[in-house]
Protein backbone atom coordinates (compact mmCIF):
# COMPACT_ATOMS: atom_id res chain seq x y z
CA UNK A 1 0.00 0.00 0.00
CA UNK A 2 2.91 2.34 0.84
CA UNK A 3 4.35 1.92 -2.62
CA UNK A 4 0.95 2.62 -4.21
CA UNK A 5 0.58 5.82 -2.24
CA UNK A 6 4.15 6.76 -3.19
CA UNK A 7 3.38 6.17 -6.89
CA UNK A 8 0.18 8.22 -6.58
CA UNK A 9 2.18 10.99 -4.95
CA UNK A 10 4.72 10.79 -7.77
CA UNK A 11 1.90 11.38 -10.29
CA UNK A 12 0.59 14.43 -8.47
CA UNK A 13 4.07 15.90 -8.01
CA UNK A 14 4.95 15.29 -11.68
CA UNK A 15 1.82 17.10 -12.83
CA UNK A 16 2.33 20.01 -10.46
CA UNK A 17 5.72 20.63 -12.11
CA UNK A 18 3.74 21.92 -15.11
CA UNK A 19 1.25 24.39 -13.61
CA UNK A 20 -0.37 25.58 -16.85
CA UNK A 21 -0.98 22.02 -18.08
CA UNK A 22 -2.54 21.17 -14.74
CA UNK A 23 -4.90 24.17 -14.86
CA UNK A 24 -5.88 23.44 -18.46
CA UNK A 25 -6.64 19.82 -17.60
CA UNK A 26 -8.50 20.47 -14.34
CA UNK A 27 -10.36 23.68 -15.10
CA UNK A 28 -10.05 25.45 -18.45
CA UNK A 29 -10.82 22.55 -20.79
CA UNK A 30 -13.94 21.24 -18.97
CA UNK A 31 -15.23 24.79 -18.26
CA UNK A 32 -15.10 25.69 -21.96
CA UNK A 33 -16.62 22.38 -23.08
CA UNK A 34 -19.40 22.64 -20.50
CA UNK A 35 -20.13 26.22 -21.56
CA UNK A 36 -20.65 25.08 -25.14
CA UNK A 37 -22.91 22.20 -24.07
CA UNK A 38 -25.00 24.35 -21.73
CA UNK A 39 -25.50 26.79 -24.57
CA UNK A 40 -26.43 23.99 -26.96
CA UNK A 41 -29.02 22.46 -24.60
CA UNK A 42 -30.45 25.90 -23.83
CA UNK A 43 -30.99 26.49 -27.56
CA UNK A 44 -32.49 23.03 -28.06
CA UNK A 45 -34.89 23.41 -25.15
CA UNK A 46 -35.87 26.94 -26.24
CA UNK A 47 -36.70 25.64 -29.74
CA UNK A 48 -38.97 22.84 -28.49
CA UNK A 49 -42.74 23.21 -28.47
CA UNK A 50 -42.96 21.43 -25.08
CA UNK A 51 -41.09 21.98 -21.79
CA UNK A 52 -39.71 18.46 -21.66
CA UNK A 53 -37.53 16.22 -23.79
CA UNK A 54 -37.54 12.46 -23.23
CA UNK A 55 -39.54 13.09 -20.07
CA UNK A 56 -37.04 15.54 -18.54
CA UNK A 57 -37.10 19.31 -18.25
CA UNK A 58 -34.62 22.09 -19.03
CA UNK A 59 -33.03 22.09 -15.51
CA UNK A 60 -32.15 18.44 -15.82
CA UNK A 61 -30.39 18.93 -19.16
CA UNK A 62 -28.54 21.99 -17.89
CA UNK A 63 -27.31 20.08 -14.86
CA UNK A 64 -26.35 17.12 -17.06
CA UNK A 65 -24.49 19.36 -19.52
CA UNK A 66 -22.66 21.07 -16.66
CA UNK A 67 -21.49 17.85 -15.04
CA UNK A 68 -20.97 15.59 -18.07
CA UNK A 69 -17.83 17.30 -19.30
CA UNK A 70 -16.19 17.49 -15.90
CA UNK A 71 -16.94 13.86 -15.07
CA UNK A 72 -16.02 12.81 -18.62
CA UNK A 73 -12.61 14.52 -18.38
CA UNK A 74 -11.87 12.76 -15.11
CA UNK A 75 -12.99 9.31 -16.28
CA UNK A 76 -11.08 9.34 -19.57
CA UNK A 77 -7.50 8.22 -19.92
CA UNK A 78 -5.38 9.99 -22.50
CA UNK A 79 -2.17 10.93 -20.76
CA UNK A 80 -1.25 7.71 -18.96
CA UNK A 81 -2.29 5.55 -21.89
CA UNK A 82 0.02 7.56 -24.18
CA UNK A 83 2.77 7.32 -21.55
CA UNK A 84 2.47 3.52 -21.30
CA UNK A 85 2.37 3.20 -25.11
CA UNK A 86 5.45 5.38 -25.45
CA UNK A 87 7.34 3.54 -22.72
CA UNK A 88 6.69 0.14 -24.27
CA UNK A 89 7.53 1.38 -27.77
CA UNK A 90 10.77 3.08 -26.75
CA UNK A 91 11.95 0.69 -24.03
CA UNK A 92 11.48 3.09 -21.12
CA UNK A 93 9.33 0.31 -19.67
CA UNK A 94 12.63 -1.34 -18.64
CA UNK A 95 12.88 1.04 -15.68
CA UNK A 96 9.78 -0.54 -14.12
CA UNK A 97 10.32 -4.10 -15.38
CA UNK A 98 13.45 -4.48 -13.27
CA UNK A 99 11.81 -3.20 -10.10
CA UNK A 100 9.63 -5.17 -7.66
CA UNK A 101 6.33 -3.59 -8.72
CA UNK A 102 4.08 -4.61 -11.59
CA UNK A 103 3.68 -2.24 -14.51
CA UNK A 104 -0.11 -2.41 -14.23
CA UNK A 105 -0.05 -1.57 -10.53
CA UNK A 106 2.52 1.20 -10.93
CA UNK A 107 0.45 3.07 -13.49
CA UNK A 108 -2.89 2.35 -11.80
CA UNK A 109 -1.58 4.01 -8.62
CA UNK A 110 -0.38 7.03 -10.57
CA UNK A 111 -3.60 7.27 -12.56
CA UNK A 112 -5.85 7.09 -9.48
CA UNK A 113 -3.72 9.57 -7.55
CA UNK A 114 -3.71 12.12 -10.33
CA UNK A 115 -7.40 11.76 -11.16
CA UNK A 116 -8.43 12.05 -7.52
CA UNK A 117 -6.73 15.44 -7.24
CA UNK A 118 -8.07 16.61 -10.62
CA UNK A 119 -11.57 15.38 -9.71
CA UNK A 120 -11.72 17.11 -6.33
CA UNK A 121 -10.63 20.41 -7.86
CA UNK A 122 -12.68 20.34 -11.03
CA UNK A 123 -15.95 18.97 -9.51
CA UNK A 124 -16.25 22.05 -7.34
CA UNK A 125 -16.92 24.16 -10.46
CA UNK A 126 -20.11 22.44 -11.71
CA UNK A 127 -21.33 22.05 -8.11
CA UNK A 128 -21.04 25.80 -7.63
CA UNK A 129 -22.55 26.54 -11.05
CA UNK A 130 -25.53 24.25 -10.32
CA UNK A 131 -26.07 26.03 -7.03
CA UNK A 132 -25.98 29.50 -8.66
CA UNK A 133 -28.19 28.46 -11.61
CA UNK A 134 -30.64 26.54 -9.44
CA UNK A 135 -30.18 23.39 -11.54
CA UNK A 136 -31.43 20.12 -10.05
CA UNK A 137 -28.73 18.32 -8.07
CA UNK A 138 -28.55 15.87 -5.13
CA UNK A 139 -25.54 17.30 -3.30
CA UNK A 140 -25.60 14.53 -0.67
CA UNK A 141 -24.88 11.97 -3.40
CA UNK A 142 -21.63 13.61 -4.59
CA UNK A 143 -19.24 11.70 -2.23
CA UNK A 144 -20.70 8.34 -3.32
CA UNK A 145 -20.48 9.45 -6.96
CA UNK A 146 -16.76 10.23 -6.49
CA UNK A 147 -16.14 6.77 -5.01
CA UNK A 148 -18.06 5.20 -7.89
CA UNK A 149 -15.93 7.14 -10.41
CA UNK A 150 -12.75 5.97 -8.64
CA UNK A 151 -13.90 2.35 -9.03
CA UNK A 152 -14.72 2.96 -12.69
CA UNK A 153 -11.18 4.31 -13.18
CA UNK A 154 -9.83 0.81 -12.47
CA UNK A 155 -11.87 -0.36 -15.45
CA UNK A 156 -10.62 2.56 -17.58
CA UNK A 157 -7.01 1.82 -16.67
CA UNK A 158 -7.45 -1.88 -17.48
CA UNK A 159 -8.80 -1.03 -20.95
CA UNK A 160 -5.90 1.42 -21.44
CA UNK A 161 -3.45 -1.25 -20.36
CA UNK A 162 -4.82 -3.57 -23.08
CA UNK A 163 -4.28 -0.83 -25.69
CA UNK A 164 -0.79 -0.13 -24.35
CA UNK A 165 0.14 -3.82 -24.65
CA UNK A 166 -0.46 -3.57 -28.40
CA UNK A 167 2.77 -1.54 -28.56
CA UNK A 168 4.66 -4.81 -27.99
CA UNK A 169 3.43 -6.04 -31.36
CA UNK A 170 3.09 -2.94 -33.54
CA UNK A 171 4.34 0.60 -34.04
CA UNK A 172 1.99 3.53 -33.62
CA UNK A 173 -0.46 1.60 -31.48
CA UNK A 174 -1.37 5.03 -30.12
CA UNK A 175 -3.80 5.47 -33.01
CA UNK A 176 -6.10 3.08 -31.12
CA UNK A 177 -6.27 5.51 -28.21
CA UNK A 178 -8.11 8.10 -30.31
CA UNK A 179 -10.59 5.59 -31.71
CA UNK A 180 -11.18 3.99 -28.31
CA UNK A 181 -11.72 7.29 -26.51
CA UNK A 182 -14.09 8.50 -29.24
CA UNK A 183 -16.13 5.32 -28.81
CA UNK A 184 -16.15 5.74 -25.03
CA UNK A 185 -17.20 9.36 -25.46
CA UNK A 186 -20.36 8.17 -27.22
CA UNK A 187 -20.92 5.02 -25.12
CA UNK A 188 -20.52 6.93 -21.84
CA UNK A 189 -23.14 9.52 -22.83
CA UNK A 190 -20.86 12.51 -22.49
CA UNK A 191 -22.37 14.35 -25.45
CA UNK A 192 -25.95 13.07 -25.34
CA UNK A 193 -27.63 11.37 -22.36
CA UNK A 194 -27.95 7.66 -23.17
CA UNK A 195 -31.72 7.52 -22.63
CA UNK A 196 -32.24 9.75 -25.66
CA UNK A 197 -30.87 6.98 -27.95
CA UNK A 198 -33.42 4.72 -29.68
CA UNK A 199 -33.88 1.07 -28.69
CA UNK A 200 -32.17 -1.42 -28.86
CA UNK A 201 -29.01 0.76 -28.58
CA UNK A 202 -30.31 2.51 -25.50
CA UNK A 203 -30.73 -0.67 -23.46
CA UNK A 204 -27.34 -2.02 -24.50
CA UNK A 205 -25.51 1.25 -23.85
CA UNK A 206 -27.10 1.92 -20.47
CA UNK A 207 -26.10 -1.52 -19.20
CA UNK A 208 -22.57 -1.55 -20.62
CA UNK A 209 -19.74 -0.69 -18.19
CA UNK A 210 -18.84 2.34 -20.32
CA UNK A 211 -22.09 4.07 -19.22
CA UNK A 212 -20.49 4.38 -15.79
CA UNK A 213 -18.04 6.89 -17.22
CA UNK A 214 -20.56 9.76 -17.43
CA UNK A 215 -24.20 8.74 -17.73
CA UNK A 216 -24.45 6.76 -14.47
CA UNK A 217 -22.59 9.13 -12.10
CA UNK A 218 -24.19 12.26 -13.60
CA UNK A 219 -27.63 10.64 -13.75
CA UNK A 220 -27.21 9.61 -10.10
CA UNK A 221 -26.41 13.09 -8.75
CA UNK A 222 -28.94 14.83 -10.98
CA UNK A 223 -31.67 12.49 -9.73
CA UNK A 224 -32.39 10.69 -12.98
CA UNK A 225 -32.26 7.40 -11.11
CA UNK A 226 -31.59 6.13 -7.61
CA UNK A 227 -29.22 3.88 -5.68
CA UNK A 228 -30.48 0.62 -7.20
CA UNK A 229 -29.29 1.50 -10.68
CA UNK A 230 -25.92 2.57 -9.26
CA UNK A 231 -25.41 -0.89 -7.71
CA UNK A 232 -26.39 -2.53 -11.01
CA UNK A 233 -23.80 -0.41 -12.78
CA UNK A 234 -21.22 -1.39 -10.18
CA UNK A 235 -21.75 -5.04 -11.16
CA UNK A 236 -21.44 -4.14 -14.84
CA UNK A 237 -18.14 -2.33 -14.17
CA UNK A 238 -16.87 -5.29 -12.14
CA UNK A 239 -17.60 -7.66 -15.02
CA UNK A 240 -15.80 -5.22 -17.34
CA UNK A 241 -12.73 -5.20 -15.07
CA UNK A 242 -12.63 -9.02 -15.02
CA UNK A 243 -13.05 -9.39 -18.79
CA UNK A 244 -10.53 -6.69 -19.76
CA UNK A 245 -8.27 -7.80 -16.90
CA UNK A 246 -8.01 -11.28 -18.39
CA UNK A 247 -7.37 -9.79 -21.83
CA UNK A 248 -4.69 -7.47 -20.38
CA UNK A 249 -2.98 -10.40 -18.65
CA UNK A 250 -2.94 -12.38 -21.89
CA UNK A 251 -1.62 -9.46 -23.97
CA UNK A 252 1.03 -8.55 -21.40
CA UNK A 253 2.40 -12.10 -21.21
CA UNK A 254 2.46 -12.48 -24.98
CA UNK A 255 3.98 -9.02 -25.28
CA UNK A 256 6.83 -9.81 -22.92
CA UNK A 257 7.62 -12.93 -24.92
CA UNK A 258 7.92 -10.79 -28.04
CA UNK A 259 9.73 -7.93 -26.29
CA UNK A 260 13.32 -7.26 -27.24
CA UNK A 261 14.15 -4.69 -24.58
CA UNK A 262 14.23 -1.91 -27.13
CA UNK A 263 16.75 0.85 -26.70
CA UNK A 264 18.52 -0.63 -23.71
CA UNK B 1 32.32 -8.56 12.42
CA UNK B 2 31.95 -7.27 8.87
CA UNK B 3 35.46 -8.39 8.03
CA UNK B 4 34.75 -11.84 9.42
CA UNK B 5 31.56 -12.04 7.38
CA UNK B 6 33.42 -11.04 4.22
CA UNK B 7 36.17 -13.50 4.93
CA UNK B 8 33.64 -16.31 5.30
CA UNK B 9 31.81 -15.22 2.14
CA UNK B 10 35.04 -15.27 0.18
CA UNK B 11 36.09 -18.58 1.68
CA UNK B 12 32.87 -20.29 0.69
CA UNK B 13 32.18 -18.54 -2.60
CA UNK B 14 29.07 -19.81 -4.24
CA UNK B 15 27.97 -19.65 -7.83
CA UNK B 16 25.45 -16.84 -8.21
CA UNK B 17 24.97 -16.66 -11.95
CA UNK B 18 24.86 -19.75 -14.06
CA UNK B 19 23.90 -20.25 -17.68
CA UNK B 20 23.89 -23.36 -19.79
CA UNK B 21 23.66 -23.11 -23.59
CA UNK B 22 21.84 -19.81 -23.17
CA UNK B 23 20.98 -18.20 -26.48
CA UNK B 24 18.78 -15.51 -27.92
CA UNK B 25 17.51 -15.17 -31.46
CA UNK B 26 15.87 -12.02 -32.80
CA UNK B 27 13.47 -12.07 -35.71
CA UNK B 28 14.05 -9.24 -38.15
CA UNK B 29 12.88 -8.49 -41.65
CA UNK B 30 14.84 -7.29 -44.61
CA UNK B 31 13.50 -5.52 -47.67
CA UNK B 32 14.86 -4.28 -50.94
CA UNK B 33 15.46 -0.58 -51.51
CA UNK B 34 12.99 1.79 -53.16
CA UNK B 35 9.26 1.97 -53.68
CA UNK B 36 9.01 -1.48 -55.27
CA UNK B 37 10.86 -3.00 -52.33
CA UNK B 38 8.52 -1.25 -49.92
CA UNK B 39 5.48 -2.50 -51.86
CA UNK B 40 6.81 -6.07 -51.94
CA UNK B 41 7.58 -5.85 -48.24
CA UNK B 42 4.03 -4.70 -47.56
CA UNK B 43 2.56 -7.89 -49.00
CA UNK B 44 5.34 -10.40 -48.34
CA UNK B 45 7.88 -10.02 -45.57
CA UNK B 46 11.28 -11.64 -45.86
CA UNK B 47 11.90 -12.55 -42.24
CA UNK B 48 15.28 -13.65 -41.03
CA UNK B 49 16.58 -14.87 -37.72
CA UNK B 50 19.57 -13.18 -36.14
CA UNK B 51 21.50 -15.01 -33.46
CA UNK B 52 22.26 -12.20 -30.99
CA UNK B 53 23.67 -14.57 -28.40
CA UNK B 54 25.08 -17.96 -29.39
CA UNK B 55 24.76 -20.85 -26.90
CA UNK B 56 26.66 -19.59 -23.86
CA UNK B 57 27.67 -21.48 -20.76
CA UNK B 58 28.87 -19.34 -17.89
CA UNK B 59 29.44 -19.59 -14.20
CA UNK B 60 29.97 -16.50 -12.03
CA UNK B 61 30.78 -16.68 -8.37
CA UNK B 62 29.64 -14.41 -5.58
CA UNK B 63 31.59 -11.17 -5.34
CA UNK B 64 33.22 -11.45 -8.76
CA UNK B 65 33.44 -8.40 -10.99
CA UNK B 66 33.16 -9.33 -14.60
CA UNK B 67 34.14 -7.01 -17.42
CA UNK B 68 32.03 -7.84 -20.45
CA UNK B 69 33.64 -6.31 -23.50
CA UNK B 70 32.78 -6.34 -27.17
CA UNK B 71 31.94 -4.12 -30.11
CA UNK B 72 28.50 -2.64 -30.75
CA UNK B 73 26.04 -5.42 -31.57
CA UNK B 74 28.34 -8.11 -30.16
CA UNK B 75 25.66 -9.34 -27.74
CA UNK B 76 26.73 -7.71 -24.46
CA UNK B 77 23.46 -5.96 -23.74
CA UNK B 78 21.41 -8.97 -24.86
CA UNK B 79 23.21 -11.08 -22.25
CA UNK B 80 22.61 -8.44 -19.56
CA UNK B 81 18.95 -8.13 -20.53
CA UNK B 82 18.47 -11.88 -20.16
CA UNK B 83 20.30 -12.00 -16.83
CA UNK B 84 18.23 -9.12 -15.45
CA UNK B 85 14.92 -10.60 -16.64
CA UNK B 86 14.12 -7.92 -19.20
CA UNK B 87 13.85 -10.43 -22.02
CA UNK B 88 13.32 -14.15 -22.38
CA UNK B 89 16.08 -16.39 -23.68
CA UNK B 90 15.27 -18.32 -26.86
CA UNK B 91 16.91 -21.48 -25.57
CA UNK B 92 19.05 -22.75 -22.74
CA UNK B 93 18.97 -22.39 -18.98
CA UNK B 94 19.71 -19.43 -16.76
CA UNK B 95 19.78 -19.00 -13.02
CA UNK B 96 20.62 -15.84 -11.06
CA UNK B 97 20.59 -16.04 -7.24
CA UNK B 98 18.64 -19.26 -7.69
CA UNK B 99 15.86 -17.58 -9.67
CA UNK B 100 14.90 -17.74 -13.32
CA UNK B 101 15.29 -14.02 -14.17
CA UNK B 102 12.51 -13.90 -16.78
CA UNK B 103 9.93 -14.91 -14.14
CA UNK B 104 10.71 -11.53 -12.54
CA UNK B 105 9.73 -12.53 -9.02
CA UNK B 106 9.78 -9.69 -6.50
CA UNK B 107 12.32 -11.48 -4.29
CA UNK B 108 14.67 -11.66 -7.26
CA UNK B 109 14.13 -8.07 -8.38
CA UNK B 110 14.78 -6.82 -4.85
CA UNK B 111 18.29 -8.27 -5.01
CA UNK B 112 19.43 -7.07 -8.42
CA UNK B 113 19.90 -3.78 -10.18
CA UNK B 114 20.63 -2.81 -13.74
CA UNK B 115 22.04 0.51 -14.83
CA UNK B 116 21.63 1.24 -18.50
CA UNK B 117 24.03 4.03 -19.37
CA UNK B 118 22.06 5.22 -22.36
CA UNK B 119 18.63 5.08 -20.75
CA UNK B 120 17.20 7.16 -17.91
CA UNK B 121 15.59 4.99 -15.25
CA UNK B 122 14.68 7.73 -12.82
CA UNK B 123 11.65 9.93 -13.38
CA UNK B 124 12.39 12.66 -15.86
CA UNK B 125 10.01 15.30 -14.52
CA UNK B 126 11.01 15.02 -10.87
CA UNK B 127 14.05 15.97 -8.81
CA UNK B 128 16.14 12.85 -8.02
CA UNK B 129 15.33 13.14 -4.30
CA UNK B 130 11.65 12.48 -5.12
CA UNK B 131 12.58 9.47 -7.27
CA UNK B 132 14.68 8.08 -4.43
CA UNK B 133 11.72 8.46 -2.06
CA UNK B 134 9.57 6.48 -4.49
CA UNK B 135 12.25 3.78 -4.85
CA UNK B 136 12.43 3.57 -1.06
CA UNK B 137 8.77 2.54 -1.01
CA UNK B 138 8.98 0.29 -4.06
CA UNK B 139 11.85 -1.67 -2.46
CA UNK B 140 10.16 -1.45 0.97
CA UNK B 141 13.23 0.07 2.60
CA UNK B 142 13.32 1.85 5.93
CA UNK B 143 12.70 5.52 4.91
CA UNK B 144 15.13 7.06 7.43
CA UNK B 145 17.92 4.60 6.59
CA UNK B 146 17.33 4.95 2.84
CA UNK B 147 17.42 8.74 3.04
CA UNK B 148 20.67 8.64 4.96
CA UNK B 149 22.04 6.20 2.34
CA UNK B 150 21.16 8.30 -0.70
CA UNK B 151 22.46 11.45 0.95
CA UNK B 152 25.68 9.64 1.73
CA UNK B 153 26.01 8.30 -1.82
CA UNK B 154 25.35 11.80 -3.22
CA UNK B 155 28.10 13.24 -1.02
CA UNK B 156 30.55 10.65 -2.25
CA UNK B 157 29.63 11.42 -5.85
CA UNK B 158 29.78 15.20 -5.29
CA UNK B 159 26.23 15.80 -6.43
CA UNK B 160 24.36 16.87 -3.28
CA UNK B 161 23.45 20.24 -4.80
CA UNK B 162 21.58 18.61 -7.66
CA UNK B 163 19.34 16.35 -5.59
CA UNK B 164 16.44 18.79 -5.71
CA UNK B 165 16.77 19.88 -9.34
CA UNK B 166 14.42 18.35 -11.92
CA UNK B 167 16.23 15.40 -13.56
CA UNK B 168 15.69 16.71 -17.09
CA UNK B 169 17.61 19.89 -16.20
CA UNK B 170 20.77 18.06 -15.12
CA UNK B 171 23.84 17.49 -17.29
CA UNK B 172 24.60 13.99 -18.58
CA UNK B 173 27.29 13.43 -15.94
CA UNK B 174 25.05 14.62 -13.09
CA UNK B 175 22.20 12.48 -14.38
CA UNK B 176 24.43 9.42 -14.50
CA UNK B 177 25.50 9.98 -10.90
CA UNK B 178 21.82 10.12 -9.87
CA UNK B 179 21.10 6.95 -11.88
CA UNK B 180 23.94 5.22 -10.03
CA UNK B 181 22.52 6.27 -6.64
CA UNK B 182 19.07 5.03 -7.71
CA UNK B 183 20.47 1.67 -8.73
CA UNK B 184 22.43 1.17 -5.49
CA UNK B 185 19.83 2.40 -3.02
CA UNK B 186 18.56 -1.09 -2.14
CA UNK B 187 22.13 -2.51 -1.95
CA UNK B 188 21.72 -5.11 -4.68
CA UNK B 189 23.60 -8.38 -4.47
CA UNK B 190 23.95 -8.49 -8.24
CA UNK B 191 24.60 -5.35 -10.23
CA UNK B 192 24.59 -5.04 -14.00
CA UNK B 193 26.29 -1.90 -15.27
CA UNK B 194 25.82 -1.30 -18.98
CA UNK B 195 28.17 1.45 -20.18
CA UNK B 196 28.04 3.55 -16.99
CA UNK B 197 30.55 6.12 -18.28
CA UNK B 198 29.48 6.43 -21.90
CA UNK B 199 29.46 9.98 -23.24
CA UNK B 200 30.90 11.49 -20.04
CA UNK B 201 33.88 13.84 -19.83
CA UNK B 202 37.13 12.57 -18.32
CA UNK B 203 36.47 14.19 -14.94
CA UNK B 204 33.03 12.61 -14.57
CA UNK B 205 34.37 9.25 -15.79
CA UNK B 206 37.06 9.34 -13.13
CA UNK B 207 34.64 10.31 -10.36
CA UNK B 208 32.34 7.44 -11.26
CA UNK B 209 35.19 4.91 -11.59
CA UNK B 210 36.62 5.95 -8.23
CA UNK B 211 33.20 5.78 -6.60
CA UNK B 212 32.40 2.35 -8.04
CA UNK B 213 35.79 1.01 -6.93
CA UNK B 214 35.11 2.19 -3.36
CA UNK B 215 31.56 0.83 -3.42
CA UNK B 216 32.77 -2.57 -4.61
CA UNK B 217 35.33 -2.72 -1.80
CA UNK B 218 32.74 -1.82 0.79
CA UNK B 219 29.75 -3.93 -0.24
CA UNK B 220 31.26 -6.62 -2.49
CA UNK B 221 28.33 -7.13 -4.87
CA UNK B 222 28.63 -9.40 -7.89
CA UNK B 223 28.97 -7.11 -10.89
CA UNK B 224 28.82 -7.50 -14.63
CA UNK B 225 30.17 -4.36 -16.24
CA UNK B 226 30.10 -3.56 -19.93
CA UNK B 227 32.03 -0.65 -21.31
CA UNK B 228 33.73 0.72 -24.38
CA UNK B 229 36.49 2.03 -22.13
CA UNK B 230 39.10 -0.53 -21.15
CA UNK B 231 40.04 1.76 -18.28
CA UNK B 232 36.65 1.06 -16.66
CA UNK B 233 37.27 -2.64 -16.95
CA UNK B 234 40.91 -2.65 -15.84
CA UNK B 235 40.17 -0.58 -12.74
CA UNK B 236 37.17 -2.54 -11.57
CA UNK B 237 37.00 -6.02 -13.04
CA UNK B 238 38.95 -9.09 -12.06
CA UNK B 239 37.67 -11.31 -14.84
CA UNK B 240 37.25 -10.43 -18.49
CA UNK B 241 34.78 -11.84 -20.96
CA UNK B 242 35.32 -10.86 -24.57
CA UNK B 243 32.27 -11.23 -26.71
CA UNK B 244 32.23 -11.15 -30.47
CA UNK B 245 29.24 -11.73 -32.75
CA UNK B 246 27.21 -13.28 -29.97
CA UNK B 247 29.94 -15.60 -28.76
CA UNK B 248 32.18 -15.46 -25.69
CA UNK B 249 35.62 -15.74 -27.26
CA UNK B 250 37.84 -15.06 -24.25
CA UNK B 251 37.34 -15.71 -20.58
CA UNK B 252 40.31 -14.86 -18.39
CA UNK B 253 42.09 -12.37 -16.16
CA UNK B 254 41.93 -8.70 -17.12
CA UNK B 255 45.62 -8.02 -16.35
CA UNK B 256 46.71 -10.86 -18.60
CA UNK B 257 44.70 -9.56 -21.50
CA UNK B 258 45.77 -5.92 -21.05
CA UNK B 259 49.45 -6.84 -20.67
CA UNK B 260 49.29 -9.06 -23.71
CA UNK B 261 47.48 -6.52 -25.84
CA UNK B 262 49.92 -3.76 -24.93
CA UNK B 263 53.07 -5.84 -25.27
CA UNK B 264 52.37 -8.06 -28.24
CA UNK B 265 49.78 -6.13 -30.20
CA UNK B 266 51.12 -2.63 -29.46
CA UNK B 267 47.63 -1.54 -28.51
CA UNK B 268 47.13 1.26 -26.02
CA UNK B 269 43.71 -0.01 -25.09
CA UNK B 270 43.35 1.89 -21.83
CA UNK B 271 43.80 5.41 -23.11
CA UNK B 272 41.08 5.75 -25.70
CA UNK B 273 37.74 4.44 -26.81
CA UNK B 274 38.72 1.18 -28.38
CA UNK B 275 37.33 -0.58 -31.41
CA UNK B 276 37.01 -3.91 -29.65
CA UNK B 277 36.06 -5.80 -32.79
CA UNK B 278 39.46 -4.75 -34.15
CA UNK B 279 41.23 -5.67 -30.90
CA UNK B 280 39.59 -9.07 -30.84
CA UNK B 281 40.39 -9.58 -34.53
CA UNK B 282 44.06 -8.72 -34.01
CA UNK B 283 44.18 -10.72 -30.82
CA UNK B 284 43.15 -13.87 -32.65
CA UNK B 285 45.09 -13.07 -35.77
CA UNK B 286 48.20 -13.07 -33.64
CA UNK B 287 47.13 -16.39 -32.35
CA UNK B 288 46.69 -17.80 -35.89
CA UNK B 289 42.95 -17.97 -35.62
CA UNK B 290 42.78 -20.10 -32.46
CA UNK B 291 40.12 -18.91 -30.07
CA UNK B 292 41.24 -19.29 -26.50
CA UNK B 293 38.91 -19.70 -23.55
CA UNK B 294 39.57 -20.05 -19.86
CA UNK B 295 42.27 -17.43 -19.84
CA UNK B 296 44.63 -19.01 -22.35
CA UNK B 297 46.74 -16.36 -24.02
CA UNK B 298 48.69 -16.64 -27.24
CA UNK B 299 52.41 -16.73 -26.71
Amino acid sequence: MRRNLAAARLAVLSQLEYRVNFLVDAVIQPVLASGVEVLMWSVIMAGLATDTLGGFGKEYYLAYALWANFVGRVTTNWMYEFTMLDEIETGKVNAVLVRPISYYEFFLSQFLGYKLVIGLISFSFPALACYLMGASLHYERIPLMILFCAYYLIFVHTVSFCVACLAFFMNRASSFTGIKNMAIWVLAGEMIPLDLYPEPFKNFMIHSPFASGVYVPVGFITGRFGYEFLWQSLISVTIGIVVFGLLARFLWRRGLLAYTGTGA
Amino acid sequence: MDLLQRFCDNLFMSVIIETRNLSRVYKTYRREEGALGALKGFFKRQHELKMALKPTTLSIEQGQIIGLVGANGAGKTTLLKILSGLIYPSEGEVSVLGFKPFERKSEFLRQISILLGQKAQLWWDLPPAESFNLLTHIYQLDPAQAKSDWQNLAERLNCTDQLRVQLRRLSLGERMKMEIIGSLLHRPKVLYLDEPTIGLDVLAQNTIRRFLAEYVKQYQPTIILTSHYMDDISRLADRLLLISRGEIVYDGRVEDFVAHAEKNLQLDIKSEETDFEDVIHRFFEKESGRRPTGGTLPT
